[in-house]
């Protein structure tokens, strides 16, 4: 009894165990082959099927294909053997959903050792697997994203004492420090000295406070190259509200502030260029339609109007209605098309008074291709139009007395003209009345005159015939100085050749040796050139008239470039000291008696090589011979 | 006299000793008597074409030669040797300019204004009476005019 009792009482526990166990877990039988033999009821809601659906099916009717065989194959084993097998598995309700279930499967034994049924307790943990399955999600995806930010930024943490705990490789890569050489180290490292120390001291304070920093910052890398990164730095917190950590994300941007600073100086420098032109130049500026939109100091201080009345006038308000309608539209149709116009401008400031500028007004373009404003650049020239202007009446003026004077001059040519006319007419023809009245009483009269009578009377005829020689003489001269001048090639070679021919060469009452030298060609007046020959060898035949023979050379030397030719004779010369009076009309340095001329001959090659522009010179000794040389202005056309 | 011989050579000349000298050379040379002088240019102008008409002279039959001094008093020399070129009736009566001047502007002008001869005088007497002599010779006795038969 007391052991029914006792039966009683412990089956009465194991089935308010058993209840219990219902109650809380998940529970099937299955027969050593696997086969369902018991489910209770909480294993029917999991998995959605019905009791008679599930028994005698195995487990196959709720494998969600999730495990792998191994995994099932272990099971298997393991509770084959008869050991307890605990795991976790996920399983496919009728509906197609899955489940996760905490599984406990004990083998029951028969008295062979062999099991006799599987008892599985399970417990429902999708709710906890599936919160599983959402971190690891979401630990991807912060992996994921670390990922992309080490790929895209420049990253490192520092603890709360700003010791580098992580660099990411960029972050070696920029600063060209390996990994070991940051770690443990502060930012002091890679620190370049631009920013001064409130800078550094503001963010310190931001991030201690836990605010976010943010900035740019120029960094030193270890081989000294500086560099700029685009920084943010986070502070993490401990629990305390304390920061615990520092991330810093930072990007490259050396590239951009180089453009920056780049740019930062040419815009410098363009308004260094710009207060530099204010200072020297007078500038306005004025809009597509003409209206003066700015005028710098210069502006204002030349045309004496204040900045206030210009601007938005037009630049009528300084016209001095000096300049023609065209000058003015050509000026603006130069403008408008485009094009920069630069000349000289008559304006009139406020004063009336007047002002001239050198002007260059430079159009500047809008994205339509039309002006949109045009920039004008004036310089004073007031002065230098004033001493134009002189210069310009004093040419005038001189001009006006060039004309006098050539008027003049003309004149007093004519005069001279008419005058040496007379003197050919009119002096000759005493002269020819002495000669011919002479020879008149030497024909009618001779028989009763005494001898010395008649060789008087010769001596008077051979007077008035000499005078008739200077006339001509004198009259050949001063023509030279009115005659104009021919200017052709000339073969002097030909020249001097066909000379000596008019001179009698070869001669036959005396011995002459000439020598003449191959002489270049000249650029002259042809009849008065072969003058100069005549006369100098005609000279040069006469002086040496009293040698044997007499040694005549013509040639050619070099005076500063230029050919200078000469005659050289062997004959009396003369002395040097005389020299002066050479070239001189009507100067001799000889007697009649010792030898003829008039004395004109050498003044008249002085006077034809002048107007060449050459010039005339002698060397001579007494007794020695003379050498002329003589010089023409330009070289003959080759 | 209105029967005169036909004058043969007029010489034109206002310079009373260059006249005195230059008949003298003629004379000697046989050429003086159908001389007639005029002593400027006004008066040579009469005799050509004057007088001429006033004698009942055919201005066709005037002098064979004129011997013309280049500068004279009223009607200079250049004038009156235009005024016989001109004329259709004396154009062809040689003029021979006898002269002092060199002056290249007066030669051109004569010669353009059909001047026959152009001699510049010399100083030296001889020379001026060969002159003479020689184109009195010339242009009296040597050249051949053409034939003015009367209308």
């Amino acid at each position: 009894m007391i052991i029914e009792q006792q039966l009683k009482a412990s089956i009465k526990e194991v089935d308010d165990l058993k209840a219990a166990l219902d109650e809380h877990a998940i529970v099937a039988v299955t027969d050593p082959q696997g086969r369902i033999t018991f489910v209770n009821d909480k294993f029917c809601a999991i998995s959605k099927y019905a009791r008679a659906e599930l028994l005698g099916q195995d487990h196959r009717l709720i494998n969600s294909g999730h495990h792998p065989p191994e995994f099932i194959r272990e099971l298997w084993t393991t509770i084959a053997h008869g050991r307890v097998w605990r795991g976790e598995i996920k399983n496919r309700a009728k509906d197609g959903s899955f489940y996760w279930v905490d599984t406990t499967i004990v083998p029951f034994l028969d008295p062979n050792g062999k099991p006799r049924q599987y008892v599985a307790i399970r417990t429902d943990i999708t709710a906890r697997k599936q919160a599983e399955e959402k971190l690891n999600a979401s630990n991807k995806e912060v992996l994921d994203l670390k990922t992309a930010l080490d790929e895209h930024a420049i990253v490192a943490i520092t603890d709360a004492h700003g010791k580098i705990t992580f660099v990411n490789d960029k972050f070696c890569a920029i600063s060209k420090y390996a990994r070991e050489e940051l770690l443990g180290q502060d930012h002091r490292l890679i620190n370049s000295g631009f920013h001064p120390k409130e800078f550094i001291r503001e963010l310190w304070t931001t991030i201690r406070e836990g605010r976010v920093w943010r900035g740019e910052i120029k960094n030193r890398a270890k081989d000294g190259s500086l560099y700029w990164v685009d920084t943010t730095i986070v502070p993490f917190l401990d629990a305390n509200g304390k920061p615990r950590q520092y991330v810093a994300i930072r990007t490259d941007i050396t590239a951009r502030k180089e453009a920056e600073e780049k740019l930062n100086a040419s815009t410098k420098e363009v308004m260094d260029l710009k207060a530099a032109l204010d200072e020297h130049a007078i500038v306005a500026i004025t809009d597509a339609h003409g209206k003066i939109t700015f005028v710098n100091d210069k502006f204002c201080a030349i045309s004496k109007y204040a900045r206030e009345e210009l601007l938005g006038q037009d630049h009528r308000i300084i016209n001095s209605g000096h300049h023609p309608k065209e000058f003015i539209r050509e000026l603006w149709a130069t403008i408008r098309q485009g094009r920069v116009w630069h000349g000289q401008l008559r304006n009139r400031a406020k004063d009336g008074s007047f002002y001239w500028v050198d002007t260059t007004i430079v159009p500047f373009l809008g994205e339509n291709g039309k002006p949109r404003q045009y920039v004008a650049i004036r310089a004073d020239i007031t002065e230098r139009k004033r001493i134009e202007m002189e210069i310009k009446e004093l040419n005038a003026e001189l001009e006006h007395r060039v004309v006098e004077r050539t008027a003049q001059l003309e004149a007093a040519n004519e005069q001279l003209e008419s005058f040496s006319y007379s003197v050919s007419h009119d002096l000759r023809a005493p002269l020819r009345a002495v000669d011919g009245f002479s020879q008149a009483v030497l024909e009618d009269f001779g028989p009763q005159l005494p001898d010395e009578g008649r060789r008087q009377l010769q001596t008077i005829r051979s007077a008035a015939q000499q005078m008739g020689v200077l006339i001509d003489d004198l009259l050949t001269f001063s023509r030279l100085s009115r005659q104009s001048l021919a200017a052709r090639r000339v073969d002097f070679n030909a020249m001097v050749r066909g000379v000596l021919q008019e001179l009698g060469a070869p001669w036959a009452d005396r011995r002459v040796e000439v020598r003449c030298a191959d002489l270049p060609p000249a650029l002259g007046d042809p009849a008065l050139l072969k003058q100069v020959w005549l006369n100098l060898l005609s000279n040069a035949l006469k002086y040496s008239g009293k040698r044997s023979p007499a040694v005549i050379e013509i040639g050619v030397a070099d005076k500063a470039g230029r050919p200078a030719y000469f005659v050289r004779d062997n004959g009396t010369g003369f002395d040097m000291r005389y020299a002066g009076k050479l070239f001189g009309v009507f100067q001799r340095l000889h007697r009649p008696e010792e030898f003829e001329g008039t004395g004109v001959g050498l003044a008249i090659v002085q006077r034809i090589v002048q107007r060449h522009g050459g010039q005339v010179w002698a060397d001579a000794a007494v007794d020695r011979g003379a050498t002329f040389h003589f010089t023409l202005k330009s070289e003959p056309p080759t | 006299m209105s029967e005169t011989p036909r004058i043969e050579l007029l010489l034109v000349e206002d310079n009373p000793q260059d006249l005195e000298l230059a008949l003298r050379a003629l004379r000697k040379a046989n050429l003086a008597n159908h001389v007639h002088v005029s002593r400027d240019g006004a008066e040579a102008l009469e005799f050509l074409f004057g007088d001429a008409a006033a004698a009942g002279r055919r201005l066709e039959d005037g002098p064979k030669l004129i011997m013309l001094d280049l500068k004279l008093p009223k009607v200079d020399g250049l004038e009156v040797l235009r005024r016989i070129k001109d004329d259709p009736r004396t154009k062809r009566i040689p003029v021979v300019m006898m002269t002092s001047s060199k002056e290249q502007s007066d030669l051109v002008k004569s010669y353009d204004l059909g001047v026959n001869s152009y001699i510049v005088k010399p100083v030296n007497f001889d020379g001026f009476a060969a002159a003479v002599q020689q184109l009195g010779l010339y242009w009296l006795l040597l050249n051949e005019p053409p034939r003015s038969d009367p209308p």
